[in-house]
């Protein structure tokens, strides 16, 4: 287990090392999410419709959009350099090799997460301070399923063509239970309703999480083994 | 008799029987009398649906055969049960605002069913998608039955937040579509019409599963994988 | 007791786009496996 540990750490300390020197993905990320925010504002009419109906959905489409953008780059950087044959024949095992991916890739959107969502507040005046800690956590534990499934769908589309489109286009179901969970939790708690209300929503994205991510660490190796 | 022609002729059974189907359901089976001819549609609608969902959970299933016993007969079942139900998925989404907008003013209600067998239609997109664009059979074979079996998995999210949107969510409901409890005949013709679609999907796969048998096929000279 | 409602022909539509649907899949099965 610790040796588990370790080697995911490993694995993780890569990604995060090559991320930091070049930064691309998490700049273009952060551009982005500050770029969707924007639009978001002039696609509506402030008179007519009340900012805080429609923020939990703009939040959201917002950081699903800007996860999918950080694990795009999830396996190409091994692919470019022919790096993902020495990783496999390196002795670790891979199941760290699947939570290193996840644990980077789960900094990378927290990184944009923890920028998009003070230029959330600020863009729309909605005042979060109050349920801080609650919203956190239904943002973790969204996020978490978002990317485990992403991570492992990121080696199935390595090699195919579309890379980008093809892992939008087979992810988005999945993510569509976490986001109904996400969304509704975070309209009630932007809403001032007691964290008991979304009790069902919050159920429903841990079990998600304790579904996917061990699917994900048993599926794994089947993406990159014979 | 071949397996093309045993598929063949399962196939023509289940289209004459569906004649049959139609015949009672139009003309020998009370009209009722909320909803009028249209609610009829549910004969067809239902057991489409429920095929639909069938189709994927067995395509996740013959994923997991696949991983253990590399089996390619179980790829070929897949890829034949998903093509299967994505058009079964398409009579309940073509179905459904039929039904929907003479009975509830609208051609889109976001009912459980229907919301349910749209994500399924995503995923066999998906799933259909990842298909074609690996090339390698061994591999497309692998990287189907990942996607396959965490489909299968999310089923019972997709369930689950359908639920949960709609209790919390009351949507006016004037007429109950999918009555629990059927008077006689109508369950009765219910019942034959869920036979005729069932015998309908088996000889569709089996039509399908012969198909990427043929070793004159391009695709299919490696290895007998689909 | 209100009148049963007059839908009739959408009935008809969902009946036919089924029939529809499902024999021309009948179909392709059968050009496609009759291509060899």
């Amino acid at each position: 287990m610790r040796e588990l540990v370790r080697q995911a750490w490993t694995v993780a300390q890569k990604d995060l090392l090559l991320e930091l020197r070049t930064r691309t993905a998490i700049v273009s990320a952060v551009v982005f999410t500050a770029l969707v925010l924007t639009v978001f504002n002039f696609g509506r009419d402030p008179t007519a419709v009340a900012t805080i109906d429609l923020a939990p959905t703009i939040l959201w489409v917002t950081f699903t959009f800007a996860a999918m953008l950080t694990l795009n780059r999830a396996f190409q950087l091994e692919l470019e350099n022919q790096a993902l044959e020495g990783l496999l024949v390196s002795p670790l095992s891979r199941t760290s090799l699947y939570w290193g991916k996840l644990i980077a890739n789960l900094l990378f959107v927290a990184v944009v997460e923890a920028v998009g969502l003070p230029l959330f507040v600020l863009f729309f005046n909605v005042p979060v301070s109050h349920v801080l800690v609650p919203l956190v956590g239904v943002i973790a534990l969204a996020t978490l399923g978002f990317v485990a499934v992403g991570t492992l769908f990121s080696a199935l589309v390595i090699r195919t063509r579309f890379a980008e489109l093809l892992l939008v286009v087979i992810l988005l179901p999945f993510l569509l239970p976490p986001l109904i969970g996400a969304v509704q939790a975070t309209a009630r708690l932007l809403d001032g309703r007691p964290l008991s209300e979304s009790v069902g929503y919050l159920k429903l994205l841990a079990a998600y999480d304790i579904t996917f991510v061990s699917l994900a660490t048993l599926l794994f190796r089947y993406t990159v083994d014979e | 008799m071949s397996l093309v022609h045993k598929g063949r002729a399962i196939t023509l059974v289940g289209l004459a029987l569906l004649a049959v189907d139609y015949v009672r359901a139009l003309a020998f089976t009370p009209i009722e009398r909320l909803q009028g001819p249209a609610q009829k549609i549910f004969y067809l609608h239902v057991p489409a649906a429920i095929w639909t969902e069938a189709a994927m959970v067995l395509v996740g299933l013959a994923g997991i055969g696949y991983l253990f016993l590399r089996d390619p007969r179980l790829d070929r079942f897949a890829a034949a049960s998903a093509e299967v139900g994505t058009v079964f998925a398409a009579i309940v989404l073509t179905t459904g605002p039929i039904w929907g907008k003479p009975i509830w003013g609208t051609w889109w209600t976001w009912d459980a069913r229907l919301t349910s067998t749209l994500f399924l239609f995503f995923l066999y997109v998906g799933y259909l998608l990842l298909r074609g664009a690996v090339v390698d059979p061994g591999l497309r074979a692998r990287y189907a039955a990942v996607l396959g079996i965490c489909g299968m998995f999310l089923v019972p999210f997709i369930h689950m937040s359908v639920y949960l949107f709609r209790t919390l969510h009351p949507q006016p409901i004037i007429l109950k579509p999918s009555a629990p409890s059927l008077p006689g005949s109508m369950l009765a013709t219910w019942l034959f019409s869920l036979g005729v679609f069932s015998l309908l999907y088996i000889g569709f796969v089996t039509q399908r599963y012969a198909l990427s048998l043929d070793p004159t096929v391009e695709s299919e000279r490696t290895a007998g994988h689909a | 007791m209100p009148d049963v409602p007059h839908n009739a022909g959408y009935m008809a539509a969902a009946y036919i786009l089924t029939a529809v649907i499902l024999l021309a899949y009948t179909i392709s099965l059968y050009r496609r496996s009759d291509r060899r």
